[in-house]
């Protein structure tokens, strides 16, 4: 009886896991922290999606910066891919391919790995996936894609500040957590919970999106005419930063990062009390809860320009350490605090 | 001299470059390596090309201009490439991916321009062979990888790949090895079109480069100049394109300016905010537009070809040097006269020569200047504040004050003389009232004292 109904769960876990992700054209999958299973969830995916209804694409956030070619070249897992998926990936990792597949398109977008090269599998095989390293490549990569009919854009993503290219370019998102961040299962929770809130931060308006999309260096405010006004200081963690002259201000965009100490300042400010605080996306927040929760109390709002739906959270249970948690508990204590289904991949 | 070497010339050659609506970054960077035209053959074959081509953009559907844009879009510099494919080192897949994209891109964006006759204009050779060399298929879509057309025994182990993967590893391997040997043969069928390869790249910039010059030439409203044989450069109705695009933001008009000149130096004389530096900047812009193949801002224009063209405008400080704008101006001055020297067709534009110093010295020193360079056989156009004795020079004066309002056209005078209409001027901008009044009793004071 109880093994039937385990299954029975299991069976509609994966049903519905799949079935949430061929609603959106795009899908991206971040881990907390590495070795919380993204890999294995960006696996498990890839091998139970239905090829013969949905054309597939998957690439990979590449990391800039020096340290690529001694950490990914040695630390990004080789994915299997299936026959007919597309893929992108930079030239050097195309070259170590270790299946048969067709050159369909070579970008403008290059990488430390080289250029991004886009291909079709041929037959099934492994491939290191090190895709578009800046936000403004990834969203090309995606709508090129589309030019061979893809259903479905598939970013395995990475929440690293090492990463310039942000995730949340994708419409859906999946999360994935594990013991890799800590073994102390309220902390974890509190923690996971905590990411799942910015990731959920709502959408400002048409308007703003208008006014600020274009917009990559900074830090401007939009007075009640809808009026765009640079500020002085370049980015939140400037010690300069000065409100005044901003009395008609309705929003401020903060471009890069979105930090602690700013946050602090349009708080005590009285005259910003009403102000909403726009951001990129939920990756550009580096705040600790306690300031965000002392900044909404004080009637304080955050808002994004761009946001994934959460379709699911993903947990691994098993620290790096060899610590294992209490799978079960730990799906339904996270499951709880953020209301949306939690699977362990693995158990499956 | 290259594009690139002059583009930020404070004539507004950027300004021109930014607006141009190039649809790869190979046709940029090309267009930015190009060489300045000296030769008349070579700027009127350059102008024959570029104006079917503003008949073109004229008379083509909005529709079709933009399927051939986005096919130019695609072009990708693969000048690596090309040299591998020369070298005859083997090219890998990405490389004959790169090669059959061309070879594909070319073949349509030459259907285009035969459907509106421009096939002779700019000539795209045919790379059908190529792509029959890499289309094993006939599939015309341009993907790459190594065919299984190409090979029988890479086909069954294909085959065999896809019915056993656990075997997979093993079979990759000896693929693998069959596979460079059929890109060795690929790479030494495609060596016999190397030439009609790198042409056709550079084929495809040009055109990119001419539908983008006569897009601006239509928006712009430039002309297309005669080239004039005898060394005289004349202007109808010439504008600044920057200038006028700001001005026109800002509500105004901009009053375009007749000139023409050759080799007797052409002294500019007129108020202060008379546009004398604009004259100077559009004459700049006009003689590189001219010898970049570019469209003229003017009505109509005759320009003589020049070997070298030095702009010396006064204002520039040169701080990594540590010249002080004195100093930097009279070396750039210094450089036009070791010019003049050479038996090269030179154009100078002098900008207000000596005007950071005391006007005694700098009158002395733009006098000298005009004597040391009048017999020289070179264009010289210069303009002064100072009140100097013009000789065989032909004096053009800025209008000036007309009715309340500034004309900025030109017009011959017998002399040099400098008009006095600082006060005037001063005066129209709302500058102090004290300040205009005591300067104007300084002024009847010292020309009293002058009659005396």
């Amino acid at each position: 009886m109880i093994v039937a109904a385990i299954e029975r769960r299991e069976i509609v876990a994966k049903v519905s896991f799949i079935d949430e992700i061929l609603k959106y054209d795009s899908l991206s999958i971040v881990g907390l922290q590495k070795n919380t299973g993204k890999t294995e969830c960006l696996k498990y995916v890839l091998a139970r999606l239905p090829l013969d209804q949905k054309k597939v694409a998957v690439t990979s956030i590449g990391i800039d910066g020096e340290t690529t070619d001694q950490v990914t070249r040695t630390q990004k897992p080789e994915i299997v891919l299936r026959e007919g998926m597309y893929f992108g990936t930079s030239e050097a990792h195309y070259r170590l391919r270790r299946l048969v597949s067709e050159l369909v398109d070579v970008s403008d977008e290059s990488t430390s790995l080289g250029r991004v090269v886009t291909a079709r599998a041929l037959t099934q095989g492994k491939i290191l996936l090190s895709g578009p390293s800046s936000t403004l490549g990834l969203q090309r990569w995606i709508s090129d894609v589309r030019r061979h009919d893809i259903d479905l854009a598939i970013i395995d993503g990475a929440l690293s500040r090492l990463s310039l290219a942000s995730p949340a370019v994708s419409r859906s998102m999946i999360l994935a957590t594990g013991a890799a961040y800590s073994i102390n299962m309220s902390q974890l929770v509190q923690h996971t919970a905590f990411v799942v809130d910015l990731i959920n931060i709502c959408v400002t308006s048409e308007r703003n999106i208008a006014l600020l999309g274009p917009i990559e260096k900074g830090m401007w405010w939009i007075d009640t005419d809808g009026e765009l006004h640079e500020m002085e200081a370049v980015t939140s963690l400037s010690q300069q930063v000065q409100f005044h002259g901003m009395d008609h201000c309705c929003a401020i965009y903060v471009a890069g990062a979105l930090v602690d100490s700013f946050l602090e300042k349009v708080r005590k400010n009285k005259a910003l009390r009403q102000v909403e605080l726009v951001v990129r996306d939920f990756t550009k927040i580096f705040v600790t809860p306690q300031q965000l929760r002392m900044f909404e109390k004080t009637g304080g709002k955050i808002s994004v320009l761009q946001k994934s739906k959460l379709i699911a959270v993903t947990v691994n249970p098993t620290s790096p350490a060899g610590y294992v948690l209490d799978s079960e508990e730990l799906c339904d204590r996270l499951s709880q605090a953020i209301g949306l289904p939690v699977y362990d991949l693995l158990k499956n | 001299m290259q594009l690139k070497n002059v583009i930020e010339s404070p004539c507004g050659l950027r300004f021109m470059l930014d607006g141009l609506e190039l649809q790869s970054g190979f046709a940029r960077r090309w267009l930015l390596d190009s060489e300045m035209m000296t030769n008349e053959q070579e700027i009127a074959a350059s102008y024959g090309v570029l104006r079917h081509f503003v008949d073109f953009v004229r008379s083509i559907e909005p529709s079709f201009l933009n399927t051939l844009l986005f096919r130019l879009q695609g072009v990708k510099d693969i000048r690596t490439t090309i040299k591998n494919l020369r070298q005859l080192s083997t090219l890998d897949d990405i490389e004959l991916f790169e090669v059959k994209h061309l070879a594909i891109l070319s073949t349509e964006v030459a259907k285009l321009l035969k459907n509106h006759n421009l096939d002779n204009v700019v000539e795209i050779p045919s790379l059908d062979e190529v792509i029959n060399i890499l289309d094993p298929d006939g599939m015309k879509i341009a993907s790459f990888y190594v065919y299984d057309s190409y090979c029988e025994q890479l086909k069954d182990l294909r085959i065999e790949m896809r019915k056993h993967p656990d075997q997979q590893e093993e079979l990759l391997v000896e693929a693998a090895e069959i596979e460079e040997g059929v890109r060795a043969d690929l790479t030494k069928q495609l060596h016999a079109h190397v030439d009609d390869i790198a042409s056709t790249l550079i084929a495809l910039a040009k055109v990119d480069i001419n539908v983008a010059k006569a897009r601006q030439a239509v928006d712009l409203e430039l002309c297309f100049p005669e080239i004039s044989g005898d060394g005289t450069s004349h202007y109808v109705a010439m504008f600044h394109p920057q200038v006028k695009d700001a001005l026109n933001r800002a509500g105004k008009q901009f009053q375009p300016v007749d000139i023409s000149f050759a080799h007797i130096p052409t002294l500019i004389t007129g108020a202060n905010m008379g546009g004398k530096t604009v004259v100077l900047k559009t004459l700049t812009l006009c003689q590189y537009l001219f010898q970049f193949g570019f469209g003229i801002p003017a009505k109509e224009a005759g320009i003589a070809i020049k070997d070298d063209i030095m702009f010396c405008i006064g204002d520039e400080q040169s701080i990594e040097k540590g010249l002080s704008s004195f100093a930097a101006e009279m070396k750039n001055i210094d450089a036009v006269i070791k010019a003049s020297r050479e038996k090269r067709r030179l154009l100078a534009l002098i900008d207000e020569p000596a005007r950071t110093t005391n006007p005694t010295e700098g009158t002395a020193l733009v006098q000298a200047l005009l004597k040391v360079l009048a017999p020289r056989r070179m264009s010289l156009v210069m303009t002064t504040h100072y009140d100097i004795e013009p000789g065989s020079a032909h004096c053009l004066r800025v209008k000036g004050f007309d009715n309340g309002s500034m004309n900025y056209s030109l017009v011959e005078v017998e002399n040099g003389e400098v008009p006095h209409e600082a006060l005037n001027i001063a005066q129209s901008l709302g500058i102090d009232q004290e300040w205009i009044t005591l300067a104007r009793e300084k002024l009847k004071v010292s020309s009293c004292e002058k009659t005396k």
